[in-house]
C-alpha cells in the first residue's frame, strides 16, 4: 500500500479515489443533509416573497406568478407537493439558512446579496427593465445542498425555463 | 543584452552564464502559465470560496517570478560611487519578498479554511452549461485543476537544480511556491471531489492540511532573506548548513607560507560574497606583494569571490575564530 502511494502521482491517487467513491452507487454531486431525497416523493418547502409579475402573493389563497408556476413544475417532476410560506427576503433566506425550507424565491437576480447565506442557481431568465439595464434572474437554494441545487439548475436550463 | 552575462563586477563562467539564461527563460514560461491559469480558473469559480482561495493563491505565486525578473535586470549594474557594494542585495530584497508572498498564500488558505470549518459554511457548487448539456460545476474545477498540476511540479524540479548551480536564493523560494502551487491543486481536487460525495468540510480539510506545509516553506525564506539581509554567515542555497567556501577560504590561506593563522567574515551578498579574510603573519610583517597574491588565490577559488578583502592583523578577531577576549573595541591593545 505504502509503495503504491509513493509511486502514485496525486493526479492519479484523486481520480481512482473519486472512481471508487463514484462506483460506490453514491451520486455526484451529493447533499450533506439529504435535501433532494427527502423532497422527492414527499414535500417541497417553499419561501416566496412578493415581486410582481414574478411572484404574487396579495390575493388570498396559493400565491401565483412565473417563478410559482415554475415551483410547482419542479415539483411535479420530482412528485412533490409544494408548502408555502410568504415573508420578507431576511426571514425567508434565515429560514433556508436553518434548514426550515428547502428554496426561496421573489424575483431575485445574480446581484443578489444573500450569496454568503444562500445558494444562487444558474440564471434561468433575463428581463429588461424601463431603463434598458438586463436583470439575469435567479432561485435561492439552501447551501452546500448541491446534488438539489443541481436538479434544480437542470430543471431550469433544460426543461420549459424560459419566460412565458 | 550586453556580450557576456554578469552580475555586477563578476563575469559569469560560461556555465553559469547558461544557467542564469535558463533560469530567466523558465521565469518566463512560468509567469505566461500562470497568467494563462488566472485566467482559467476565473472561468469556472462560479460562487465557490474554495476555487476563490485558489485563484487568489495563483496571483500571489506571480510574485517570485516577477521579483526574479526584476532582480536580474538590476544586479546586472556595476558597482559606482554610490553604490559601492554594487546591487547584488538586489537578489536578498527578491528573495524576501518571494518568502512573504509563500507566507501570505499558507496564511491566508488556513485562515479562510479555518473560518469556513468553525462556522460550519456548507460550500455550495452548482451546475454550469458545457455545449448544451448541464453538468456539475465540481467536475469542470476538478479538470482545470488536474490541468494546473504537472508543469509546476516540472518547473518546481528546474529551478531547485538551477538555484543549486547558480545560488540563487530566489529561484529557490520559488521552487518552493511551484511546490505550493500543485499542492494546492490537489488539495482542490480532493476537496471538491469530497463535496461531490456530500462532505462539506472536505474542502477546507484538505485546504488546511496543505496549508501548513506552505506556511513552513513561506517561514523558512523568510528567516533565511532576513539572516541574509543581516549580514549572517553565508549558507547554502538551500540555506540547510553553511556555506563550504568559507571553510575552503580559510584552508587556502593556511597553504601559504608565511600565514600562521586565517579567519574570514563572509557574508551572502545575493548570487555573490563578500569576503573579508584576516591573515596573522608567521613574521610579524608582511609585503604587498604576498597580500595580492593571496587575494587572488582567494578570488580564483570560486565565480562568486570577487569582492575579496584582505586584512593583515596582529591576532584574529574572536568572531572569525580569534581568541575570547572581554573587550568589546575593534582596536588593537
Amino acid at each position: 500500500m505504502s509503495m503504491f502511494l509513493r509511486s502514485a502521482t496525486p493526479t492519479t491517487l484523486a481520480i481512482v479515489a473519486v472512481s471508487l467513491l463514484a462506483g460506490c452507487g453514491i451520486s455526484i454531486p451529493n447533499d450533506p443533509d439529504g435535501t433532494l431525497d427527502r423532497v422527492t416523493g414527499g414535500e417541497l418547502r417553499v419561501g416566496v416573497s412578493e415581486s410582481a409579475p414574478w411572484t404574487e402573493t396579495a390575493g388570498s389563497g396559493a400565491p401565483t406568478g412565473t417563478e410559482v408556476d415554475l415551483v410547482e413544475e419542479f415539483a411535479e417532476n420530482l412528485h412533490a407537493d409544494v408548502d408555502w410560506t410568504e415573508g420578507g427576503e431576511a426571514d425567508l433566506v434565515s429560514a433556508l439558512e436553518r434548514g426550515e425550507l428547502d428554496l426561496v424565491i421573489g424575483g431575485f437576480t445574480d446581484t443578489t446579496p444573500w450569496t454568503s447565506k444562500a445558494a444562487m442557481t444558474q440564471p434561468y431568465a433575463e428581463s429588461t427593465n424601463d431603463e434598458g439595464t438586463t436583470a439575469k434572474h435567479v432561485m435561492l437554494a439552501p447551501m452546500g445542498e448541491n446534488a438539489f441545487l443541481v436538479r434544480l439548475e437542470r430543471f431550469l436550463l433544460e426543461g420549459d425555463g424560459e419566460q412565458k | 543584452m550586453t556580450a557576456k552575462p554578469r552580475f555586477g563586477r563578476t563575469e559569469l563562467p560560461d556555465r553559469q552564464a547558461e544557467v542564469l539564461k535558463a533560469s530567466i527563460r523558465i521565469e518566463w514560461a512560468t509567469l505566461v502559465f500562470l497568467v494563462i491559469t488566472i485566467a482559467l480558473v476565473y472561468l469556472v469559480l462560479g460562487n465557490s470560496q474554495a476555487m476563490k482561495a485558489a485563484w487568489i493563491e495563483d496571483m500571489l505565486s506571480l510574485a517570485p517570478p516577477l521579483a526574479f525578473l526584476i532582480a536580474v535586470r538590476i544586479v546586472n549594474r556595476t558597482p559606482t560611487m554610490r553604490h559601492p557594494y554594487g546591487f547584488h542585495r538586489s537578489i536578498g530584497i527578491a528573495h524576501l519578498v518571494a518568502g512573504v508572498a509563500l507566507f501570505t498564500m499558507g496564511a491566508y488558505l488556513i485562515a479562510d479554511s479555518a473560518s469556513g470549518l468553525i462556522a460550519a459554511e456548507h460550500p455550495p457548487i452548482g451546475s454550469v452549461e458545457l455545449f448544451g448539456h448541464v453538468v456539475w460545476l465540481g467536475w469542470l474545477m476538478m479538470g482545470v485543476m488536474a490541468l494546473t498540476i504537472p508543469l509546476p511540479i516540472y518547473f518546481g524540479r528546474q529551478k531547485m537544480a538551477l538555484a543549486k548551480e547558480l545560488h540563487d536564493k530566489v529561484l529557490y523560494a520559488d521552487a518552493d511556491m511551484n511546490k505550493a502551487d500543485w499542492q494546492t491543486a490537489v488539495g482542490s481536487i480532493v476537496g471538491v471531489a469530497g463535496i461531490g460525495v456530500g462532505l462539506w468540510w472536505a474542502d477546507s480539510a484538505a485546504a488546511i492540511f496543505i496549508a501548513a506545509s506552505i506556511v513552513w516553506d513561506g517561514v523558512k525564506n523568510v528567516r533565511a532573506a532576513i539572516t541574509d539581509l543581516m549580514d549572517s554567515r553565508a549558507t547554502t542555497f538551500d540555506d540547510g548548513a553553511p556555506h563550504p567556501l568559507g571553510r575552503h577560504i580559510v584552508d587556502e590561506l593556511r597553504t601559504l607560507r608565511w600565514v600562521e593563522d586565517a579567519g574570514v567574515r563572509l557574508r551572502d551578498q545575493g548570487h555573490v560574497f563578500h569576503a573579508e579574510a584576516f591573515v596573522v603573519s608567521r613574521w610579524g610583517k608582511v609585503s604587498l606583494t604576498d597580500l595580492e597574491s593571496a587575494r587572488d588565490r582567494l578570488i580564483d577559488l570560486d565565480w562568486k569571490l570577487q569582492d575579496v578583502v584582505v586584512v593583515p592583523v596582529e591576532e584574529l578577531p574572536e568572531e572569525v575564530g580569534g581568541s575570547v577576549h572581554d573587550r568589546q573595541s575593534e582596536r588593537n591593545q
